[in-house]
């Protein structure tokens, strides 16, 4: 269990615009064992696509500029691999599924050929064996008919089936990593309830790494085991599940879980974090969050806090993080 | 408006409402085919309440929530809106009634229109109805903005220079300039980050209340619409699967609809486990759907005679309303034909 | 509507058009687009003082065929002595005209029907429809050729018949994009509110199509001048007016390719390519800035080289824990480029 699939370190990524430097994500870590679903948890602006792309190597430079101190998949160096390497590995030993299927689906071709290139590509199979493997992919995912099914063009598919052929496409070669990038958002909250389901037992039946990019709290309530929490391009804590829901330390993370409403809340206000999520262009000096959080202190306003590694192996980036006040007894 | 409506007349009220669109013919000789959005939908809405309709895509809740507003004309029962029939008023009365609704939508981002300034957004209402001075105009404009957080230099701005939840904002700040009576909020929060949410449904709540507005809630997320709605109904394929008062719906939910959509919000309580009922198969197309209750294909309790043999709305109790013929039971003469037979396995689309 | 209200808007509908090409003028092959397309425009203009000879005069018979030189900058024509500079000047009046006039008739009547067809909707879209699709089919050529024998050669014809049958793809693209914005929502909303046709078709329809009208007149402009040229060569245009395709066909006819003559030929040719080129230069570069994602690496390359590499190694160092721990230094976040873009 100790195996490290993913290991990401310092990883930054710049946007050199008309109006300055876009900071998207400002060195971050991110380690994955086998087997285990690590959630990236953040809002929309924090930089978690942007991190989601650059774990693949498929972030544009220019116009993102990016730097990162280590980037291993498996113990593998991906560094100072060249485009041609990296097409080896993609769909191969590391997979991403999109948030819309419309648009990472080839439209002109039918799903089944589109599953079959996968094989055909990476493992070496004839047309026969892999629409064999296509077929039998299809029917893991849950996909009725799959034979025939397997001819039709995606926007002759509902959004839950479109969804199940991404999942397909990203399981077909078993690869090492699972990257799946708001992997239900745009879905109806029951086909949402489906497509997870289906998404976790092939994740945990075939001993898959994930990292689950999203930003909705549910969803990572469902799947992960380690939680890291995103924002504005740094990482300000991460947990094991458990932990995070029950204790979260940064109160940013506590305003998350606060609120999203939940069936048994009464009805009273809704629990809100003040302003907006800071333009990417202009953040605030010292930490991030601090105009919008309650706790928020002299040093905050000044200096960015560091990372801090805890003793149970939690991190929090935060100079008043919230257990403090559990220790002190009142 | 009828002269004499009491305050406890229903602000809107829909009779067996159906909106039926007709499919394209491919040649004239094919039989003609329906998209049946909207079937024999009934409801009562009452002066400053939140009424919530829930539905996933395709259930036909959008419209509904147009033909509430005059965008549609149903293809058979009534709108009601303050007594009168909303259809059947002339065009000038028409139009009055109309100002009196407005909407909120679910896209901050392409409901605005992007070459117009925050200024002449929000004051256009105002500005089409007419009869308004430009500095009164630009006072109540001003004094909107602030109301739902924004500041005075905001006005020159455009909407591309906003985040999703301003510009819910100002969305929210063009819907209430002319002070309706009736709000449709459709999926308001959807579009939004999480942590915006909060603020929006906040800032909603408390225009409602001050301004004692009436608000139709339009949502997919259960644990919001039991927060804010009095009473609720939950649509699938363009029918009423169950409906009623809110705290009964939510204390005692019957229909399997209702109940997979309960259990598929994921609870973030990681302590506990709840049974999840994961349906099979997809939504359905409104196009020529089946004769008997419309969910019976994705149903985990379907019975024979629920292929066949549509499902009334029956009184459970006191403001509460189901669908089902698992509550509703077989007649005798079905019961003895094996319609209660439970059907297995489960048909998959 | 007080006057002071509509002139405030035409100048707000004029303001973004002069935003627009503010904007390709600061795109660098926007620019050149735009040099070109108003030197071009600048010379028809002013022809008549730029020309250095009458271009018409055909009575200098020892001028005949003469090589480029001080006196004749392009040399002379070797059928008739005439200046060919002078010619070229003259016939950019012929393409731009004609170019310009035919291609904002053809957007004038194109937006109208494709506005007309997309919100009315109904028996006027079914019928415009209907009228695009028997246009479509006509071909234009034999038709100019019947028409001009009929009528006799004139440019009148041509732009007549270019309008007449050009409008279609520009009213087809509107109309699309009409279909699209009465749906918005914030159409919705005015319409409650209680907003007439006339109303959401002046306020949210027509200035939503107002770029790409733009952009599809400027494009077609450049394929009109082809167009001309093509036609002016086949002789069908004005015998007696200067034309850069006439002039091509005067060069073969009259022999340039066997004496070699190259500059006759090179002349014309150049005149039409810097026409159409930077007219499609222009429409391009608009098309990039309406579709961001359209646009090329090769301007962020320049960004690029302006980003001095300490900078971006600053930005990075910056976002280090260590340093962050330092309080007073805070990452220079000054543009290196602003030179008051008046960014945001």
């Amino acid at each position: 269990m100790t195996d490290t699939v993913l290991e990401v370190r310092n990883l930054k990524v710049a946007f050199p615009s008309a109006g300055g430097v876009i900071r998207a994500v400002e060195g971050i870590d991110l380690v994955t064992e086998k087997g285990e679903c690590v959630a990236l948890v953040g809002e929309s602006g924090c930089g978690k696509s942007v991190t989601a792309l650059s774990v693949m190597k498929l972030l544009r430079t220019p116009p993102a500029v990016s730097r990162i101190d280590t980037h291993r998949l498996d113990g593998r160096d991906l560094t100072r691999l060249t485009d041609r390497e990296m097409e080896r590995i993609r769909g191969k030993d590391m997979a991403i599924i999109f948030q819309d299927a419309m648009t990472a689906l080839n439209p002109v071709m039918t799903v089944g050929k589109q599953i079959d290139e996968v094989y055909r590509r990476h493992l070496r199979l004839t047309k026969k064996e892999a629409r064999k493997r296509t077929v039998s992919a299809l029917k893991l995912v849950g996909v009725p008919e799959a034979r025939s099914r397997a001819n039709s063009y995606p926007h002759e598919l509902s959004g839950g089936m479109r969804q199940r052929v991404l999942i397909a496409l990203a399981f077909a070669c078993m690869p090492k990593l699972i990257i799946a990038d708001e992997p239900t958002t745009s879905l109806d909250v029951t086909i949402q309830a489906q497509v997870l389901d289906v998404l976790k037992s092939m994740q945990r039946e075939h001993d898959v790494s994930a990292l689950l990019i999203t930003h909705d709290l549910s969803v990572v309530a469902n799947m992960a085991n380690t939680v890291y929490v995103m924002y504005s391009g740094k990482i300000v804590e991460r947990a094991a599940l458990k932990e995070l829901f029950a204790e979260p330390l940064h109160p940013y993370t506590q305003g998350l879980l606060a609120s999203v409403p939940r069936l048994s809340d009464r009805k009273q206000a809704f629990v809100q974090i003040p302003d907006t999520v800071p333009h990417p262009l202009h953040k605030p000096s010292g930490c991030y969050f601090h105009p919008r959080c309650f706790r928020a202190g002299d040093p905050c306003r000044q200096r960015m806090p560091r990372l801090n590694g805890l003793e149970d192996g939690r991190q929090v980036r935060c100079f008043d993080p919230l257990r403090q006040e559990r220790e002190t007894p009142s | 408006m009828r002269i004499n409506r009491s305050p406890s007349d229903p602000l809107l009220e829909l009779d067996r409402v159906s909106v039926h669109f007709p499919v394209k013919r491919t040649t004239p000789f094919s039989k003609r085919r329906f998209i049946q959005a909207v079937t024999d939908v009934g409801l009562r809405i009452a002066e400053g309440e939140t009424f919530g309709i829930v539905g996933e895509s395709g259930c036909g809740k959008s419209t509904l929530a147009n033909a509430m507003i005059g965008m549609v004309r149903p293809t058979a029962g009534s709108v009601r809106f303050q007594g009168d029939d909303l259809y059947a008023l002339k065009r000038s009365a028409f139009k009055a009634a109309r100002r009196n609704m407005q909407m909120i939508f679910q896209d901050p981002f392409s409901s605005l229109n992007p070459r117009f300034s925050v200024y002449d957004i929000i004051r256009e209402p105002l500005y089409i109805r007419g009869g308004v001075s430009d500095a009164a105009m630009r006072s109540k404009v001003l004094e909107l903005l602030k109301l739902v957080g924004l500041d005075e230099e905001d006005l020159n701005r455009y909407p591309s220079d906003f985040s999703g939840g301003q510009r819910q904002r100002i969305g929210i700040a063009r819907a209430i300039i002319l002070n309706p009576t009736f709000l449709v909020c459709d999926e308001p929060v959807s579009g939004l980050d999480v942590s915006v949410h909060a603020q929006i449904l906040n800032l909603l709540m408390d225009i409602q209340k001050s301004r004692n507005l009436t608000y139709v809630f339009i949502s997919h997320n259960l644990a919001v619409v039991k927060n804010v709605c009095q009473s609720l109904l939950v649509m699938y394929l363009g029918k009423v699967m169950e409906a009623g008062q809110s705290d009964a719906v939510f204390a005692a939910p019957l229909h399997p609809y209702t109940k997979a959509l309960l259990s598929a919000i994921l609870d973030i309580d990681v302590h506990g486990t709840r049974d999840r009922i994961i349906l099979k198969g997809d939504i359905p197309s409104p196009i020529d759907p089946p004769a008997g209750c419309r969910f019976w294909q994705r149903c985990p309790f379907a019975m024979r005679g629920c292929e066949t043999i549509p499902a009334d709305l029956v009184d459970v109790e006191e403001g509460h309303r189901v669908a089902c013929h698992l509550v509703s039971g077989f007649s005798s003469e079905q019961i003895a034909a094996g319609m209660d037979q439970p059907v297995s396995p489960q048909p998959v689309r | 509507m007080s006057k002071r209200r509509v002139l405030l808007q035409v100048a707000r509908r004029g303001g973004s058009i002069l935003t627009l090409f503010k904007k390709v003028w600061q795109h660098p092959k926007g620019r050149v687009g735009l040099i070109i397309a108003g030197f071009l425009v600048l010379v028809a203009v002013l022809a008549p003082v730029l020309a250095p000879y009458d271009p018409y005069d055909v009575t200098q018979r020892a001028a005949k065929g003469l090589r480029p030189s001080w006196q004749h900058p392009l040399g002379t024509t070797i059928t008739t002595g005439q200046d060919i500079l002078s010619m070229l000047i003259y016939g950019s009046r012929v393409s731009l005209a004609i170019g310009l006039s035919a291609g904002l008739a053809l957007a004038f009547l194109g937006a109208l029907m494709g506005v007309m067809a997309g919100y009315i909707g109904g028996f006027a879209d079914n019928l415009i429809m209907r009228i695009v699709d028997v246009l479509l089919v006509i071909p234009t050529l034999p038709l100019i050729i019947v028409l001009t024998n009929l009528l006799g050669r004139s440019y009148v014809v041509i732009v007549l018949v270019f309008v007449a049958f050009g409008w279609t793809g520009l009213a087809r693209v509107i109309r699309s994009l009409v279909l699209v914005l009465k749906n918005s929502n914030y159409v919705k909303a005015a319409e409650l509110a209680g907003a007439s046709r006339w109303y959401v078709m002046t306020k949210h329809i027509l200035p939503g199509t107002s770029h790409l009208i733009i952009m599809n007149t400027t494009l077609t402009c450049a394929g009109i001048m082809v167009a001309e040229a093509g036609l002016s060569f086949l002789g069908l245009g004005d015998p007696t007016a200067i034309s850069w395709g006439k002039m091509l066909a005067e060069a073969q006819g009259g022999g340039a390719l066997l004496f070699g003559a190259w500059w006759w030929i090179l002349a014309p040719g150049a005149g039409i390519f810097l026409a159409v080129f930077s007219f499609m230069r222009i429409g391009l570069v608009m098309e990039e800035i309406f579709n961001p994602r359209m646009k090329t690496s090769s301007s962020i390359h320049k960004l690029f080289k302006h980003l001095n590499n300490t900078y971006l190694d600053e930005v990075f160092r910056s976002m280090e824990d260590d340093e962050a721990a330092e309080p007073a230094e805070q990452p220079v976040r000054v543009n290196p480029f602003a030179a008051g873009s008046g960014h945001d």
